[in-house]
């Protein structure tokens, strides 16, 4: 009988990250004060947190956190459907509402809830939801449980998107489910030409903008607001913590849906609602946000010269085009290492490995209250550390391209990518790799008889040059067999799952034509 | 194919190349691209009559990280370009770290070029090496390298119209306008000598070695084959000491220096490397060895046909037919150099070559400003007949 937690036990991937210092996840956070943080009692500048506006350390919003709490309790011990909803998270709904220039809002307690929840109520059977193959983790869990339909189109791939949406059903209910902003390679939704599709399709926007609130458009209302399609966007998600300093989610739509998500979402009536502080954080924060446009001004000035300098050093960042600055490296254990460099020279940033993203890279974002001098010091470790690690050249590239930012006013773009940019990797290659015999008559576009030619070569030229060496190991082969005779099982195995598999492929694509 | 005697390429003035847009230059990774990357000579060189195809997995060997120790100390970067999926050139860009810090440079190699004639391939091929280079803070880039000065080197501007001798370049006519048309520039002519009468060395010449050799007091011996790691050892320490003042000289490592030994004791023919000791210490030393591109010729770098071992039955039957050889290496420390010890050598290795039946041979390479060697050389009867040109360009 199998146990359950047998998996658990032989899974080791973290333990052997740990063991070579690579593991960069669950680190303790001593002290912060939003822009350094102090980490195995080492001042490091934080260049991975999401606090967009920096409000999270701001004395207003604190104080109004620690005054709610006394006034209104630690937490609500209830959900909003019962006694969980106090006059603090009401006037959130109102006020988010009321400027995101929607109907009505609710809020949930965190943002994955919010997703989860939104989802699995509002898509029943024969329904259908297209979804962006990057969005988050939160919408993917909601797709799951939803009861309809899903179909996943490429990243950003509007040909793909409409080639799906004209395959569907048409007397189905359809969902366009798309980020805002893509938080790890920091590029947008193409909503033009979404919302394009949208009206010809007769579907409806989701748009999570959990990283664009706050960040994007005049008054950081978001993607929509960016592209000037704030009123074509159906439902509007955000969460409160990044820009807006504290937990919790919110949906934001038509009367009818809010309503039919107060009662329906399970994530909303079964999970106790946000604490009295946490509200009121996000409260203070709105406020804020409304008052203090320079706040994003100043995100959007420092994290263009960030991104400017680093591409001027040679770091592959495309395609991003707002305060999130990716630096792609494209390889698990030297994107680790890097990190690891980055850590000891004083950074703080995230590596991101697949599967979150196509490509392995190191996330950085700044927030509004980093000093140029911080930033200054950034510039200077990632160059060291980049060099040293040939991750850029020693030499500053002649020509790079130049960076875009989605700056509020200059509406159109969605992502560097749309010029057509492609990371130039002919830089790093070195040479690996040897002409295997297994290599040479697996080509499957080749003769069986010259494969079997060039495989006998191979054989030749190595039985007519072994050393000593390769006489002992052949005199060893037996021994070596019978003691991995179980890899060999497994191997055996393995080799005979593939072929099966081959074959239902091939009967598969046989009886299709 | 036509091969016109040319020295001199009006295109190397004229206007300069660009990369053509359809050409993708993509790096070497995997063993089969590597395959794809070797195969192109011989599409590139097939109609070329003159042309000696190598082993190919030999070439596969040399070209292998872990076989071949020059990877040690070296980095390489392989591309391949590729128009509409069909290769159509390559190029290597290496990193030779020993020759940076022997010459306190910072300079790369680019080698193993071989191109359709398109100066459009050749640009996209050079922009792809110059940005490698470029990539590890490198400053100039010299070449053709196949992979460094210790291997084979230079690019043929000069008498297309014989076949190479063993571990010399050839390569279509049209490469040196294609280098120019990408603005590399000379750098230095490297010099091959040939002698094909099969008659003893000039009297005067002999005579004066002779001379030479008695008031040195030399013992001249062939290489002691029975002994051979000694020897090595003994051999590496003269070799490495004679070039070292010479252009483009980059010491080989006891690794690179124990494989070339290797390679070459399955083909060396006895009697033709030869020691010269003064008292008892070994000062210079020649290596001679048969041309095995006479026997490589005829089985088209394979081994082995439809599994069968015809080619090297063939290699080895041809093999026994072989009558040249190249004098490739000639080398005296310095204290003993202007002494004319070379001469005894080259004079003693003709000797004995006629005696074991060669018919001729070449004298390779040399550079083009060593004068006394020169002049030593075709004092003895041997004619110039094939001139290399290593070309420089910065990396801006």
């Amino acid at each position: 009988m199998a146990d359950i937690f047998e998996k658990c036990v032989n899974w080791k991937d973290a333990d052997l990250a740990k063991l070579a210092g690579h593991y960069a996840y669950y680190r303790v956070i001593q002290e912060t004060d939003g822009t350094e943080v102090l980490i195995d009692g080492k001042r490091v500048i934080m260049a991975c947190s999401n606090n967009y506006l920096g409000l999270a350390n701001d004395p207003r919003v604190k104080e109004a956190a620690a005054e709610a709490s006394r006034k209104w309790g630690a937490s609500t011990c209830g959900s909003r459907v019962l006694n969980g909803t106090t006059e603090l998270h009401d006037e959130l709904d109102h006020k988010l509402a009321e400027y995101l220039g929607r109907e009505a809002a609710v809020t949930y307690s965190t943002g994955f809830g919010t997703n989860v929840g939104v989802l699995s109520s509002l898509i029943l059977r024969k329904d259908t939801i297209f979804a962006d193959r990057m969005v988050h983790a939160s919408l993917v869990e909601g797709i799951q449980a939803a009861l309809g339909d899903c179909k996943r189109f490429r990243h950003n791939n509007m040909d793909d998107l409409e080639r799906l949406l004209a395959s569907a059903d048409p007397e189905s209910g359809k969902l366009i489910v798309v980020d805002g902003m893509y938080s790890m390679e920091g590029d947008l939704a193409n909503l033009p030409k979404i919302v394009e599709l949208k009206e010809k399709y007769g579907a409806r926007l989701f748009v999570d903008d959990a990283h664009g609130f706050g960040v994007l458009g005049e008054g950081g209302r978001g993607s929509g607001e960016h592209f000037g399609l704030h009123d074509q966007v159906d439902l509007q998600m955000l969460t409160f913590s990044k820009s807006l300093a504290s937990i919790g989610g919110c949906i934001a739509g038509p009367k009818e849906v809010i309503n039919w998500l107060k009662h329906k979402s399970r994530p909303l009536v079964f999970s106790a609602s946000m604490t009295p502080g946490a509200a009121a954080a996000a409260l203070k924060s709105l406020e804020i946000i409304k008052a203090e446009p320079e706040r994003r001004a100043r995100l959007w000035d420092i994290s263009e010269r960030f991104h400017r300098e680093l591409r001027g050093m040679g770091f592959d960042t495309s395609p991003s085009v707002t305060p999130v600055v990716p630096v792609v490296i494209g390889d698990q254990t030297l994107c680790l290492a890097f990190w690891r460099r980055l850590t000891d020279a004083g950074m703080f940033a995230s590596p991101v490995v697949k599967p979150a993203v196509e490509k392995e890279l190191v996330r950085t974002v700044y927030t509004a209250t980093h000093t140029d001098a911080q930033i200054d010091r950034s510039l200077e470790i990632f160059q060291r550390c980049g060099r040293e690690m040939g991750i850029i050249p020693y030499k500053r590239p002649s020509t790079r391209v130049e960076v875009k930012m989605a700056r509020p006013g200059c509406n159109g773009f969605y992502s560097s990518a749309e010029d057509g940019i492609t990371a130039i990797s002919v830089e790093r290659s070195p040479v690996k790799g040897s002409l295997g015999v297994g290599e040479v008559l697996q080509q499957a576009g080749r003769p069986l008889g010259e494969r079997i030619s060039d495989a006998m070569e191979i054989v030749t030229w190595r039985a007519l040059n072994a050393g000593p060496e390769d006489v002992k190991r052949l005199a060893e082969l037996p021994s070596t067999l019978w003691q991995q005779r179980r890899r060999l099982r497994t191997k055996l195995m393995g080799a005979g799952v593939k072929l099966l598999q081959r074959r239902q492929a091939g009967a598969r694509s046989a009886e299709r034509e | 194919m036509v091969q016109p005697v040319v020295t001199e390429h009006p295109a190397a003035a004229g206007q300069s190349a660009r990369p053509d847009p359809e050409v993708e230059v993509v790096s070497v990774q995997s063993g089969l691209e590597k395959d794809a990357f070797i195969r192109l000579q011989w599409q590139i060189n097939k109609g070329d009559r003159n042309w000696v195809p190598p082993l190919l997995m030999e070439r596969h060997e040399f070209l292998d990280p872990a076989k071949n120790p020059f990877f040690k100390h070296s980095e390489v970067g392989l591309y391949l370009a590729r128009r509409g999926g069909e290769p159509v050139g390559r190029i290597a860009a290496v990193n030779d770290r020993n020759f940076n810090a022997f010459h306190g440079s910072k300079a790369a190699y680019f080698g193993l070029y071989e191109s359709v004639n398109d100066p459009g391939v050749a640009a996209a091929l050079f922009n792809a090496a110059k940005a490698w280079a470029r990539w590890r803070g490198l400053d100039s880039m010299i070449g053709p390298m196949n992979l460094s000065t210790n291997y084979d080197c230079g690019l043929l501007v000069d008498g297309f119209d014989t076949p190479p001798y063993l571990l010399m370049p050839h390569n279509p006519y049209y490469y040196a306008d294609l280098f120019g048309a990408c603005g590399l520039k000379k750098s230095k002519d490297l010099y091959a000598f040939e002698r094909t009468a099969a008659e003893p060395p000039p009297e005067k010449f002999a005579s004066i070695a002779e001379k030479v050799r008695k008031r040195e007091g030399l013992l001249v011996r062939p290489v002691n084959l029975k002994d051979f790691e000694g020897e090595v050892t003994r051999l590496k320490a003269v070799y490495n000491a004679a070039w070292e003042k010479n252009w483009g000289f980059v010491p080989m490592t006891d690794a690179e220096f124990d494989k070339l030994a290797r390679d070459l004791k399955q083909i060396v023919a006895p009697g033709l490397c030869l020691v010269a000791e003064a008292h008892g210490e070994p000062v210079a030393f020649s290596l001679t060895v048969p041309d095995f591109n006479q026997a490589l010729k005829h089985v088209d770098g394979r081994l082995t046909t439809f599994g069968l071992p015809l080619g090297l039955a063939k290699l080895v039957y041809y093999s026994r037919k072989i009558d040249r050889v190249r004098l490739m290496a000639l080398g005296v420390i310095e204290r003993y150099r202007k002494r004319g010890i070379d001469a005894v050598l080259v004079v003693e290795t003709i000797r004995r070559a006629q005696e074991l039946g060669y018919r001729g041979g070449e004298i390779s390479w040399t550079l083009e400003d060593n004068h006394l060697i020169n002049r030593a050389i075709e004092a003895c009867g041997c004619v110039r007949h094939k001139t290399y040109r290593i070309f420089e360009t910065p990396v801006e």
